[in-house]
Formats: C-alpha cells, structure tokens, sequence
C-alpha cells in the first residue's frame, strides 16, 4: 500500500473515533435505546443492576409501565451494592419471596434470581443445558439459592397460561416437576396451547384437580404480575435473565449461559 | 490532475465505502461482543459476559439452520471478533487490498444467508447485531446496499492501487 498523508490518517483516525464514541455512546444509555425494545419485548443492552427498593416498588407498578419509565431506572456498567432497608429480607436482602418459587437453602451464599417464559426456547435451553446442573452441583450443596420468577413475554400465546400452571404445581411443592414437563415438551405445547394435557400426563388426578382449582385463584395471577413488575425493576426486557446476588453485589446475566461458564463463574464468586 | 485529486468520485467511494462499511462491521463486532451483557468489571464477570453474549448470538447463527453444531460455535466465536479488527482495518486504511476484499466476501455471504431465509421465510432474527431484530424485506436490502458499496470500494481500492497517488511527487520532478 502506499503511505498515506498524516493529515488524512488524522481525519481517519478522528471520524472513525467519533462513529466508535457514539457507538459507545448509544449503547451505554439504555435508557433511550431500550425504551423502544422493552416495548416489543426485545432484548437491549443489559448492564443493568437495580438497587434500592426493587421489589417493593416494583410490587406496587402496573404491568403496561410504559417502557420509558422502565428504562429511566438507575443503571450501571458493573456491579454495583444493593442498597439495604428492604422490609422484612429474605436471602441476599430479598423481599416478596415465595419459598415455594425457589429451590435449595435460604443461607446459601449465592442467591439467583432466573426471570423465565415457558414458552421462550432460549429459557428451554437454559433450563436444559445449566440450570439442571445447577441444581445438581450447586443448589444441592447448599451454594446458592435458586429462584424462579415468571416472567411471560406477551409474544408468546400460551406462556401466560403456563405460568399459572406452574405457579400453581409450586404451591403444591412440584416446581421442579413442572418445568421438566413444560420446557420438556415445549414444541408440542406451544403449538396447540394444551398446558392442561401437558402437565396431566406428568401428574397424578388428584393434584391436576388441584393445579386446576389453583389456576382459578386470582392470587396465582396477582403473584406472576408481582414478578413481571419486581423484572420491570431490573430492566428485564429479555427471557432468560438471570439476576445473581452475592455480598450485596448483583451481576444480570442475560439470555443462555453455559455451565461451564456459569461454573467457573460461581466458583469465582465463592473465592472471593 | 482532476483525475487523482482526493475528491475524484473514485476516492469519495472509497472512503465512504471505508468509513460506512467500516463502522458497521466495527459497530457489529461491539455489539455482538458487548450486549446484551456488559459486566466490565471484576475480570471473571467481563468474561462471563463475553462467553453469555457469543452463546447468545451463536443460537442466532443455528437459527439459520446452515451449519453443524461445532461451525456454528466456531461461527460465534470468530465471526464478532474478524468483523470488529476488519471493520478497524478498512476505517484505518490498514492492509486495505486485503482487509477491503475480506469484509466484502463476508458481506456477500451475509447478504445470500440472509437472502436465503427471507425467500425461505424463516421467522428468525437477523443476527446483523446483538439487539434481535426480524429478519424481513428491509433486512435484505440493506444488506444489499452495504454489499453493493463495499463491491464497488474493493474494486476501486485495487484500480487506485495502480495510480500513482494524488499527493505523490511526479517521478519526472
């Protein structure tokens, strides 16, 4: 190539930085960017870490929040403290948590928080390929504190539904069991919306007979929409998200992780 | 002189074609690499981050149902990384008879990819950037347009390559 100007390479050097700025620029204020994607249930850049009063705010915001006031949340690029003063905490300063929604010891060090959408493949993946060892590895051994919270995406015909199943099936104790079935068969499903038949073929008469009745209690309904509002609070925009709380700092993970890197990130964590 | 002045249509091709093309595949990288997670700090977290995000938009390269398993994994973890110091190079002006040719041979296979799942109908994503977008009409012509400009910028850089330069003092001087 043949040497180029020094004042051309300087008008290079300065347009290209400029475009790279504002780049950097548009990605670091979802608040604008997001606005827009939160709406359409579109996925935006998550740096997000909520602090202060999540749940307890959230639990009292309407589910059509418009997106701005979504997205106009504080946010950060890393980690940053959760600030105390919540009411009655559970693990890691959790509030508004539903023993019943969550798997393993309440004092275990690491508490995760996974916003997920039966009818959404990439929470099936996730489900398929971590979560399950997870629970295996690191739930089991009292590490961390797993919680699910629904988060139904209004794309997704039948997830509402879904979502009233399992609630119900985890107030009777099958949390577990009803996300095996329902992320098992998720293509079947999702095409006819028979979360009813799905689940009676995993469970026994009489707890479908309970499931059902549970579905009809207006406080299944009330407990998923008080989930959609506390992800709201996270900028949770996006199915699976993760939210991970250890020693007052939270790290969102968005969309599929794999094991191995959840692994190696939980072991980090626990080093620390 | 006209001929190889820096504002001869040639060269404002040329680096319109660099500086648009440039920033898009620089712009592609970043966001396929940084978003929709972005944890910068402490390293473990950055690169959990890093890994979460090349995961996430490998399952938008699978949805495209063209490759196996393991080139799609290798799609999704060298794809961001040649589109960002590609996308750097041509912006630069570095190595640009072969950065130029590159980034318009990716083009032209994102262009029939993208083509193929339109015609196909297929209800993915695009995979152009990180934030998901449908793949539909829109999606293919501008894929189209970019492929077009970064066509016409890899011809043009080889036919100015053999020009002596605007700047240049005349040999016979």
């Amino acid at each position: 190539m043949r040497r180029t100007p020094l004042t051309a390479f300087a008008l290079t050097l300065l347009l290209a930085c400029s475009a790279f700025l504002a780049a950097c620029k548009n990605e670091s204020q979802p608040a604008e960017s997001s606005a827009a994607p939160a709406a359409q249930s579109q996925p935006a850049p998550m740096a997000t870490t909520p602090v202060s009063s999540v749940p307890a705010s959230a639990a009292a915001a309407p589910e059509a929040a418009p997106a701005k006031e979504v997205a106009s949340k504080p946010i950060s690029s890393k980690p940053v403290e959760t600030a105390p003063a919540l009411p009655a905490p559970g693990p890691a300063g959790l509030a508004d948590l539903d023993p019943k929604e969550a798997r393993g010891s309440k004092s275990a060090p690491i508490v995760m928080e996974t916003f997920s959408d039966y009818q959404c493949p990439a929470c099936k993946q996730l489900y398929m390929n971590s979560s399950r060892q997870l629970t295996d590895n690191y739930v089991a051994t009292g590490k961390v504190y797993l919680i699910h919270r629904d988060f139904p995406l209004p794309g997704h015909a039948y997830s509402r539904i879904a979502a009233r199943y399992g609630r119900s099936a985890a107030q009777l104790g099958k949390l577990e069991q009803v996300e095996e079935a329902l992320f098992q068969s998720q293509e079947k499903w999702e095409q006819t919306g028979d979360v009813d038949g799905t689940l009676a073929a995993v469970f026994s008469a009489g707890d479908m007979n309970k499931i059902r009745a549970l579905t009809k209690n207006p406080g299944v309904e009330a407990a998923i929409e008080k989930d959609l509002a506390l992800g709201r609070s996270y900028n949770v925009n996006q199915t699976p998200t993760t939210i991970v709380h250890y020693k007052g700092q939270t790290y969102p993970i968005v969309g599929i992780v794999t094991y191995d890197n959840l692994h190696q990130f939980l072991d980090q964590l626990l080093s620390m | 002189m006209m001929q190889s002045s820096p504002l001869n249509p040639s060269r404002f091709i040329i680096w319109a074609g660099r500086l648009i093309v440039g920033a898009i595949f620089v712009y592609a990288g970043y966001s396929k690499l940084f978003t929709p997670n972005r944890m910068w700090s402490p390293w473990f977290a950055f690169k959990l981050s890093v890994s979460s995000n090349l995961t996430n938009f490998g399952q938008q390269v699978a949805a495209f149902q063209l490759l196996s398993t393991a080139g799609v994994s290798f799609v999704a973890h060298t794809l961001p990384f040649a589109e960002l110091f590609l996308g750097l190079c041509l912006i630069f002006g570095l190595a640009l008879r072969i950065s130029a040719p590159l980034i318009t041979a990716i083009m032209l296979g994102f262009l029939a990819v993208v083509t193929r799942a339109y015609l196909l109908h297929m209800n993915i994503n695009c995979g152009c950037f990180a934030t998901p977008e449908p793949l539909n009409g829109f999606t293919v012509l501008r894929d189209a347009a970019i492929a077009a400009l970064a066509v016409a910028m890899t011809i043009l850089v080889f036919r100015e390559a053999r020009k002596p330069h605007p700047w240049a003092t005349p040999a016979n001087s």
